[in-house]
């Protein structure tokens, strides 16, 4: 696997882990939890798009590895 | 009238009053906080017996002093309620034992407790060393309490610092097969998500015995067949491990460019996830 496959598998899994955070925050009834499923998942999201930005960037370097 | 049918008349009669009565005492008399209710206990159930047991006697020899026994404990805890100093007259008070991990002797003989029944009733609540101990006092119930040094005090999370979420109660959701609704709304959801939730576990409604949903919104099912092994929800664990992968990969990430702009921006990524995970971990290990 070439870098970017592998930054884009570790991009896929944040998301999937952003996702579920989001949903357990809207799934929990406790404020509390609430609060820090959403803190987390903003948090999280914020990585995503800075994991999106550097994707980007290394399909600019390696255009064959453009895509899935 | 035979004797033996006036003697079960009498039977039902004194259990009946004995069953009111002791509905009219209410719980309180059941705890037996201090000796005296255990004894009005006993009266009562003493005074029940004459009614099958005398005969001639008219019925009200039995009832009217259990009625009586049944008002005075009543009025006697009313009166306690209201006042600090009757409350210490009719219930007494509590007798410190041991203070500041030393033995107050005097107030041993007042309770005229030997040393081996000092020791017998703090082993009874797991203290073997009277080094250990910080403060115990007999209750007026004639238990002996024992707050331990700190030092000896069960490790508890705020203890260790740590942060763990607010425990909310499950709601049972399904009880035989049958949907609880009331249940179901009261922690936010639908017959719609319960559905969905046990299609996803591959189960009918009717096979569930009993279905718990926690806070997060976990469903745990329990089956009629018990040979059947249902998956306990995995998805929280699941997200923990995942964001922990993805930090680990960030981290071998900034290791592995070379561009230092990518490395700066990995670096931070890495630490801003690992602050996610200490925050959020304790939810998501349960």
């Amino acid at each position: 696997m070439t870098i970017a496959q592998q930054v884009k598998t570790t991009l896929a899994n944040l998301k999937s882990a952003q996702a579920n955070l989001e949903s357990f925050a809207l799934a929990t009834q406790n404020k509390q939890a609430k609060q820090v499923y959403t803190q987390a998942a903003q948090t999280t999201q914020s990585v995503v798009d800075q994991l999106q930005q550097r994707v980007g960037q290394l399909e600019k370097e390696e255009p064959t590895y453009k895509g899935f | 009238m035979p004797e033996w049918v006036h003697i079960i008349i009498r039977t039902l009669i004194s259990f009946c009053a004995m069953f009111v009565f002791a509905r009219l005492i209410g719980k309180r008399q059941l705890s037996q906080i201090t000796f005296f209710e255990y004894i009005v206990g006993i009266a009562i159930g003493d005074m029940a017996a004459i009614i099958p047991d005398e005969l001639d006697a008219p019925l009200y020899h039995g009832l009217l002093p259990m009625a009586v026994y049944t008002a005075l404990p009543i009025a006697l805890s009313w009166v306690a309620l209201k006042s600090k100093s009757a409350r210490d007259f009719l219930e007494g008070h509590a007798r410190v034992l041991i203070r500041d991990g030393k033995i107050l002797e005097d107030n041993l003989k007042k309770e005229r407790m030997s040393t081996d029944e000092l020791l017998e009733h703090l082993r009874s609540k797991n203290v073997f060393k009277v080094a250990d101990v910080e403060f115990a006092l007999m209750e007026s119930n004639g238990t002996v309490n024992v707050l331990v040094k700190s030092e000896q005090q069960p490790l508890t999370p705020k203890r260790m610092g740590l942060q763990v979420p607010p425990e909310v109660e499950p709601q049972a959701v399904i009880m035989d097969g049958q949907i609880m609704d009331e249940a179901l709304a009261t922690i936010g959801f639908n017959r719609a998500w319960l559905k969905t939730e046990l299609e996803k576990q591959g189960v009918a409604v009717e096979n569930v015995f009993l279905a718990q949903v926690d806070a997060t919104g976990q469903l745990y099912i329990d089956v009629y067949e018990d040979k059947l092994k249902i998956p306990e929800p995995q998805i929280l664990p699941l997200t923990n491990i995942t964001l922990k992968k993805v930090q680990a990969d960030l981290e071998s990430f900034a290791l592995a460019t070379a561009d230092v702009q990518a490395k700066r921006m990995y670096t931070e990524a890495a630490e801003r996830i690992q602050q996610v995970i200490d925050k959020v971990g304790p939810y998501l290990t349960r």
